[in-house]
């Protein structure tokens, strides 16, 4: 599905055709809670994140302008959803780490892996947690997350280096295996 | 599973392979279904209508609730209220006191200074020192109607003290309290105090100005005070009539010897009250 299309559903759904915007929630469902679990680290809260923005989204579609891509209003939209959460978050409530995880030789190191690096994801500042989550939780190239965020496209490099630097330091010890 | 792109495929390092590694995960099977019929919900409802906003465990809160605008109304009002209070120097801080630890910036009353009151006038010192200017003043009535604007704006008047010192008009209006208008507008009696047409207008409006000077005029130390020429001087004084609008410098002047008195009233009422006559 092309931004043209997307901008057609829009205006379908501003004419009063609701259920049009079934399509879109469909199409990117996925990317923005997966977005959202990345950010947030808790699956419940993700998928609160991720319902609201869906529905501000529409609630909001007069204002989306057609020439920029949906999902990095979406996203903006998403983003400031993760934010408010953070921001009810106690900073001494623990986070669950409950995340489904993934296949693998062995699947309780791979578990414990995973866990690690979601912990160390979310110890990292909103800055750099959110174009390392763009970077390898969506199809976005650099240039398209620099247009997501609204930042130039060395910084989103200078922010991922520095990102993956923090990473690497909280994860000595952990490797994928081969 | 992850999905790569070019530049995702070029992130090969151990932290970003472990990034990849972490799983792709399904959406809840009920989110398209809940974020439809939130919308379907909300096509049907009013347009004011507050945004919704889901919550843990699924369960939706309304935002902008009353409270919560009430909360910021209280709020916006209290910080336009603090700044208009800033804008007009309330509390007002005197020069000087601005580094004062501690110190209350309550609202005080301007007091009587040192250099408000000035006896300038010999005549006026002699008046003070008078056994009628005692009288007066030891009179509570007579100083309770002395602190009355009216009263001290129509005897500030030469013509109205002119009038008033003729003993037949002050007994003639305080015999006649109520109906002192028709009393003064009988022929008869215009002809037996030989008041002038334009005195007699400026006497009639000062008393119509003043039911407190017309009920003052049978306070007998009023009388011989409207009597003496030199209840102008008073009433003329503005720095007088402050002092003798206050008790306490009152007092502190009737307290002391009369030949000192002025020299008393300087001490007295600076300690008593700020106030002092200086010569």
């Amino acid at each position: 599905m092309v931004d043209t299309e997307d901008a057609a559903i829009v205006a379908r759904c501003l004419a009063g055709e609701h259920n049009a915007y079934e399509a879109i929630v469909h199409r990117y469902q996925k990317g923005l809670f997966n977005v959202a679990l990345r950010m947030l680290g808790n699956y419940e809260d993700a998928k609160d994140a991720t319902q609201t923005a869906f529905v501000k989204a529409y609630e909001h579609l007069d204002s989306f302008n057609p020439e920029q891509r949906f999902f990095n209003w979406l996203y903006r939209i998403l983003k400031n959803e993760c934010l408010n959460v953070l921001r009810g978050r106690r900073p001494s409530e623990p986070v669950s780490l409950d995340l489904p995880a993934g296949s693998g030789a062995d699947p309780v190191e791979a578990r414990e892996r995973q866990q690690a690096v979601q912990a160390a994801l979310l110890a990292l500042s909103v800055d750099y947690r959110e174009v390392v989550v763009l970077r390898h939780f969506t199809d976005l190239s650099y240039d398209e997350i620099a247009a997501t965020l609204g930042i130039p496209l060395k910084t989103v490099k200078s922010r991922l280096y520095t990102a993956r630097q923090q990473l690497g330091d909280k994860l000595v010890g952990w490797h994928v295996a081969r | 599973m992850n999905t790569f792109n070019e530049d995702r495929r070029n992130d090969n390092d151990e932290v970003s392979m472990m990034l990849n590694d972490l799983p792709q995960v399904d959406p809840p099977a009920s989110l398209a279904p809940t974020v439809m019929s939130t919308i379907a919900e909300h096509a049907k409802a009013p347009v004011t209508q507050p945004q919704v906003t889901f919550t843990r465990r699924g369960s939706r809160m309304a935002k902008g609730t009353t409270a919560k605008r009430v909360l910021w109304s209280v709020a916006a009002a209290a910080a336009v209220a603090l700044v208009a209070l800033r804008v007009a120097g309330y509390p007002p801080v005197e020069e000087g006191t601005e580094a004062t630890i501690g110190a209350a910036q309550r609202y005080q009353a301007p007091q009587i200074a040192a250099a408000d009151v000035k006896v300038e006038d010999q005549q006026f010192q002699s008046f003070l020192q008078s056994d009628l200017f005692r009288q007066l003043v030891n009179d509570k009535a007579a100083r309770e109607a002395l602190k009355d604007e009216s009263l001290q704006k129509a005897l500030s008047d030469l013509n109205v003290r002119n009038a008033l010192s003729n003993e037949v008009i002050r007994t003639a209006i305080s015999n006649n309290a109520v109906l002192w208008a028709k009393y003064l507008a009988n022929n008869d009696v215009i002809n037996q105090v030989r008041l002038d047409a334009k005195n007699l207008a400026v006497l009639q409006a000062a008393l119509t100005a003043s039911p407190a000077l017309v009920a003052a005029i049978s306070n007998v130390n009023i009388a011989d005070a409207i009597a003496n020429s030199n209840l102008a001087l008073v009433l003329a004084n503005s720095e007088a009539m402050v002092a003798v609008r206050n008790d306490a410098v009152l007092n502190a002047m009737f307290n002391a010897s009369s030949n000192a008195r002025i020299d008393a009233v300087n001490n007295a009422s600076s300690n008593a009250s700020g106030n002092v006559i200086n010569k």
